[in-house]
């Protein structure tokens, strides 16, 4: 089984490779068909993560279903080769660093380790891999299914097939490597695709630009993941995410393993463990497009249409949400960081929103909603809870199926309309292209959070999490404190004394909370050194009071998401029929190769999110993640329960937002007038996307254009023209000598024979007596 | 056999023979006279060679005189030719008619100040004609005023 | 021979005043715009102090009766040559040159090379000279040519080539002074020659050779055991044996080489103007 699996495991990677270097090799000879070897590697990558996916549930077995009890952790290592391998790259200059000096803390289990580096060449099967592995390339294969309709006149369609197909391959290897340092290269490796992605028609000046821009804002927070590896390696001694068993008996203890796992004190806190954690997370905003590294999503959707969907929407955005729960452990133990994690994701959440509210472009509306609803997700890993991390994760998977939905469904109006995506232009389109109307309206009910769709149920997770968070007296600082005493009580009760209590208990003032629970809350969070049980620096932002802001703006985002929606497919869908001249006289239904993933799509949007909730089945399997079995987060799980109270709220924010959208846009011509007259200034404070990227301009971009300028005049002046006077130093010479090329024999022999004479004069000298 | 002041006497011909061609094959512009020049350091070669075969009692250094007359020779007949060809392009003997191989940018180096013609003219004595004049036409004479 | 012993090296004052005499006289005397009667005079005069001071400076000259002739013939030889490179007229300069070989001829025939004395007259001066005569007559231009009055950098040259003469005495002058090189004391080649000679050795030869030897060897360079070379008056036999003995091989060559020389002067000429090729035919 294990040996098996783990082949299998390699072929989820290598398929797509396989599928895109074939794609490259053949894409030529094949012409219209080059699609053919990336569609078949990424649908047998996606048959083969499948059947990972069910043995692994498999092996889960029973757990799920009852999340009180302690669970097994489930993972399953592959190590291909080792890449590099350096003896003793810790010794000696540690004391340079000045870190020891300093009191960096040093994790336990490190020392032993004896400072060998070492990058193994390892995947890694668990629950949370098993899915997303599953969601890459099941959202990968119907993209690109799509796309053989979408491209097919493109001069690049070999080429597009070969991005996706090598997208694919980078993000499984992204979500199955094992090792810190694997993540930073194909963390890399999905920028680049990206990047090329977006610059897909690089003859376009918007699309070349957005791509650089997309490329250089991800730089950023690359650049904090490589910082933070780097202080990984220098506090753990190892980047492996697993145990390794040495010959010589001894064991490494991976950042993730087990070992450390058990440890209740396995990981640091203090100023290094909040340190490594922010970095991840401006990693992670770089890479999902949060805030302040938002600015580059909208400007993506310069790329075609199927690759927004599957790279800025679906997988690749998800890439700081893997990598949030993957370090769980590590920010578990930093709470200040993890409340900041909230905040980035709620701000987000609530600007992208209102920036989707007035925007005309539908790809535009989809681009911010996308921000919008990772933020959202943000929020989830933020609260720090076995319920928060499983409910990212969940509104993760629901968010790939329907966003991936209405990116394709946007692609076909598009490509029936000619290329043209102002909402504005077109309208009433339902009678036009009936398959894709009902298929973006399903979408668009996942997305607003409207009941039976998926979207509604991972919604109120989050929202329930949130609000755990906000009233801990509620049913949270109970199981702290048991947790402390080494002993999980089962409360199946906390969900329904929830419901019962919430709608009529008032707010209370941050100081009615009692500080016992708060403090035991610290002490419980597994903080192992370098903070005292006073509350200082970041962590004193980790207060009941920030938590209920935070789910009230989660709330209005709830509430404006649904407005916005609603308002793309009234504008879109509704209304008298308008087709811009662009579509010429043939505006029709897209062909089936496009509508069929847009019904699959549609089909697991409404339904997917209702299934998994009923069964349970993601949460409990999710638990079994070795990342999320940490002592810590496991007892801050509690009972499935569905939480009508929430439900509540979230449903009346949808309602009041589709509510508005029907009257500003049902039935109404699309280019009539806006809702936005109503705003005032706000309306352009939105529309200009809150000014980041004139504020981007005037701070970044303008002194660094200075500062080039600058160096370039040093660069000109002083370099080169020290390089070109050294070089006209030969040419001044030669000019000289020039003159002695006078063509004359004579001149050329006397010149000859002054020098013999020179030479033996030289010589007579040297032997006179 | 010679004795070794003999040798030595030899040798500084040889020697101040040798640097007069060189002097020669150096200053003198025309074309025969250069060659002239090296016929003479050919020569002062020679006597060195002889002067040390008698020294040394060895005939190699004579046999190599020999060679020296027929390469001498080869290389007169040779050269001769060429001159020849020379001349039948520019219509002078002189080296420095040639400098092709100048740099580009530099002019052609010029004789800019002449020395006077300081030959001597001869006058010839006037003979009254005997007999009739034959029909010639003077400026071709076949006799060169000067040589 | 007894100056030898006691004349030491050189003195450097008189070498250093015979080169700068030399160049002098050569730049003087070489074709130039500047030139008058009096400079070529004092030109001249320069050239046979600075030949008399490389005389002086690079060899006492021992018993001036037993050298008379070769005096004479030398003093021809090198003012001849001086006369060749000298003078304007490329026919004067030629017919110096004729002068210069007889010199040369007569310094052979003191040194005792009777065949080669006679060989450069006969052929340079009676076949290479004519060559260069006809070649004249072909080829000179009526007049003086512009060409003949002017000389490429006569003061440089006319110094490199004292300067080169300079060092070429000095060590001639050292020759008797050094201790002779590791190479010349080896036994000499002769030697060895003389064993397989086709001549044998004469017996009052050997002796007068070793009488020689006791004066010189103290001081100079060893010179050869007697060998083939005996007396003038087989000299051109032996030196026929050892042409068409040992060096059969390279006569030979020779002989191609002058071949090759000829066709290759008819395939340059055939190539040229039609109505020169009869003239340069006879040149050879």
């Amino acid at each position: 089984m294990q040996s098996s699996a783990a082949n299998l495991l390699v072929l989820v990677p290598l398929l797509p490779l396989v599928g895109a270097i074939g794609t490259v090799l053949l894409g030529r000879r094949l012409g219209p068909r080059a699609h053919l070897p990336a569609v078949a590697g990424i649908g047998a990558a996606a048959v083969v993560a499948f059947l990972l996916l069910l043995g692994t549930a498999n092996q889960v077995g029973g757990g799920h279903g009852d999340p009180m009890r302690p669970v097994e952790p489930v993972e399953m290592i592959s190590t291909l080769w080792q890449w590099a391998t350096v003896g003793d790259a810790r010794s000696g200059d540690l004391t340079a660093t000045g870190l020891e000096a300093v009191g960096a803390p040093v994790a336990p289990g490190t020392a032993d380790n004896g400072g060998a580096f070492s990058i193994p060449i390892a995947l890694r099967l668990d629950p949370l891999t098993a899915t997303l592995l599953t969601i890459i390339t099941g959202v990968g294969l119907l993209v690109a299914i799509y796309s053989i309709g979408y491209m097919h006149d493109d001069p690049g369609y070999p080429r597009f097939f070969a991005l996706v197909a090598m997208f694919v391959f980078s993000m499984s290897m992204l979500v199955a490597a094992s090792n810190f340092l694997l993540v930073y290269v194909f963390w890399e490796a999905v920028g680049a695709c990206s990047y090329l992605l977006i610059g897909f028609w690089y003859t376009k000046p918007e699309a070349a630009r957005a791509a650089k821009k997309a490329f250089l804002v991800n730089r950023v927070g690359d650049f904090g993941l490589a910082i933070a590896t780097f202080l990984l390696w220098m506090t753990y001694g190892t980047l492996d995410f697993h145990d390794t068993h040495l010959a010589d008996g001894t064991i490494v203890e991976g950042i993730l393993g087990q070992i450390r796992l058990a440890d209740e004190a396995g990981y640091v806190g203090g100023a290094v463990g909040t340190a490594i954690c922010l970095l991840m997370l401006l990693a992670a905003c770089g890479k999902s497009a949060q805030m302040p590294l938002h600015v580059w999503l909208p400007d993506a959707m310069e790329g075609p249409t199927p690759a927004s969907a599957l790279i800025h929407a679906a997988t690749m955005v998800t890439a700081g949400i893997y990598l949030i729960t993957r370090s769980a452990p590590l920010f578990v133990g930093c709470p200040g960081a993890l409340t900041m994690v909230s905040i980035v994701g709620a701000t987000t959440a609530l600007v992208a929103a209102l920036i989707a509210t007035v925007q005309n472009d539908l790809k535009r509306v989809l681009a911010y909603s996308t921000i919008s609803q990772l933020g959202y997700m943000f929020v989830a890993l933020g609260t720090g809870t076995m319920l928060g991390f499983t409910a990212a994760i969940f509104h993760l998977l629901t968010h790939a199926f329907f966003k991936a939905l209405l990116f394709l469904g946007a692609g076909s109006v598009m490509h029936a309309m000619g290329g043209v995506i102002d909402m504005r232009r077109f309208g009433g389109l339902r009678q036009v292209m009936p398959i894709t109307a009902a298929t973006f309206l399903v979408g668009a009910c996942a997305l607003a959070g409207v009941a039976p769709f998926a979207g509604f149920f991972s919604k109120d997770e989050i929202l329930a999490a949130l609000h755990a968070k906000a009233h801990p007296e509620a049913h949270g600082s109970d199981h702290a404190e048991a947790g402390s005493a080494g002993e999980r009580p089962r409360d199946l009760s906390g969900g329904v004394r929830l419901a019962t209590s919430l709608p009529s208990r008032p707010f209370r003032p941050a100081s009615m909370i009692t500080r016992t629970s708060r403090t035991d809350a610290a002490a419980a969070h597994g903080v192992s050194s370098g903070v005292s049980h006073e509350k200082v620096g970041l962590d004193a932002l980790d207060h009941p009071s920030t938590w209920r802001l935070l789910f009230w703006m989660s709330l209005l985002t709830a509430g404006l998401t649904a407005f916005y929606t609603f308002r793309a497919v009234f504008m879109t869908f509704t209304g008298p029929v308008r087709v811009p001249k662009e579509a010429g006289h043939h505006a029709h239904e897209s062909p089936s190769v496009m509508t069929m993933p847009l019904v699959v799509l549609a089909v697991l949007s409404a339904f997917a999110g209702l299934v998994l909730f009923a069964t349970n089945a993601l949460s409990g399997f999710l638990a079994a993640t070795p990342s999320l079995t940490a002592p810590a987060l496991a007892r801050t799980a509690v009972p499935h329960v569905f939480h009508w109270d929430i439900a509540i709220q979230g449903t009346l924010a949808a309602a009041i937002g589709i509510a508005v959208a029907a009257i500003g846009h049902l039935g109404r011509r699309s280019d009539s007038p806006q809702m936005e007259r109503y705003l005032g200034p706000l309306g352009g404070l939105f529309a200009n996307k809150f000014y980041f990227d004139q504020i981007y301009a005037a701070l970044i971009v303008k002194p660094l254009e200075a500062l080039s300028l600058l160096t370039a005049f040093f660069d000109r002046a002083i370099v080169d023209g020290t390089v070109d006077a050294i070089g006209q130093v030969p040419s001044a010479w030669g000019s000289a000598i020039r003159r002695m090329q006078s063509g004359l024999v004579q001149r050329y022999a006397l010149a000859g024979v002054v020098g013999v004479l020179a030479i033996v004069l030289a010589l007579a000298w040297q032997l006179r007596p | 056999m010679i004795p070794a002041t003999m040798l030595t006497n030899a040798l500084l011909v040889g020697a101040v023979l040798f640097c007069l061609g060189l002097v020669g094959i150096l200053t003198r512009r025309n074309l025969i006279v250069m060659f002239l020049s090296a016929e003479l350091m050919l020569q002062g070669v020679s006597v060195t060679l002889v002067a040390w075969s008698r020294y040394h009692g060895d005939w190699g250094g004579q046999v190599l005189v020999v060679f020296v007359l027929t390469v001498a020779a080869c290389e007169a007949a040779v050269a001769l030719v060429f001159v020849l060809q020379a001349f039948a392009r520019t219509g002078r003997l002189d080296a420095s008619a040639w400098q092709a191989l100048r740099e580009e940018s530099l002019p052609r180096v010029i004789d800019h100040e002449l020395p006077a013609d300081d030959r001597v003219v001869p006058t010839w004595p006037h003979l009254s004609p005997a007999g009739v004049l034959p029909e010639g036409d003077d400026s071709r004479s076949l006799e060169r005023d000067h040589v | 021979m007894d100056p030898v012993s006691t004349t030491a090296a050189p003195s450097g004052l008189l070498l250093a005043g015979s080169v700068a005499s030399l160049a002098a006289a050569l730049w003087l005397l070489l074709p130039k715009a500047s030139d008058t009667v009096a400079s070529r005079r004092l030109g001249f005069l320069l050239g046979a102090v600075a030949l008399s001071g490389f005389a002086a400076t690079g060899r006492s000259l021992g018993c001036v009766g037993e050298d008379a002739v070769f005096l004479t013939v030398a003093g021809i030889a090198v003012i001849s040559g001086l006369a060749t490179i000298v003078t304007r007229s490329p026919v004067y300069s030629a017919i110096w040159f004729a002068m210069t070989l007889a010199g040369v001829s007569g310094v052979l025939l003191v040194l005792g090379a009777q065949f080669l004395g006679v060989a450069t007259i006969v052929v340079y001066a009676g076949a290479i000279l004519v060559m260069f005569l006809f070649v004249l007559m072909l080829a000179q231009p009526s007049g003086m040519a512009p060409y003949d009055r002017v000389s490429n950098e006569p003061m440089l040259a006319a110094a490199a080539g004292a300067v080169l003469l300079g060092l070429l005495t000095l060590s001639i002058g050292r020759l008797s002074a050094a201790e002779p090189p590791a190479c010349c004391r080896m036994p000499s080649r002769a030697q060895a020659v003389a064993a397989a000679s086709v001549v044998a050795p004469s017996t009052d030869a050997a002796s007068k050779d070793d009488a020689s030897k006791d004066d010189e060897s103290a001081t100079l360079i060893a010179p050869a055991q007697p060998g083939g070379d005996t007396g003038d008056a087989n000299e051109v036999a032996h030196l026929g044996a050892e042409l068409f003995g040992r060096h059969l091989f390279a006569v030979e060559v020779a002989g191609v080489l002058l071949l090759v020389a000829l066709v290759g002067a008819i395939a340059v000429v055939s190539r040229g103007e039609a109505t020169e090729t009869d003239h340069r035919r006879e040149g050879r």
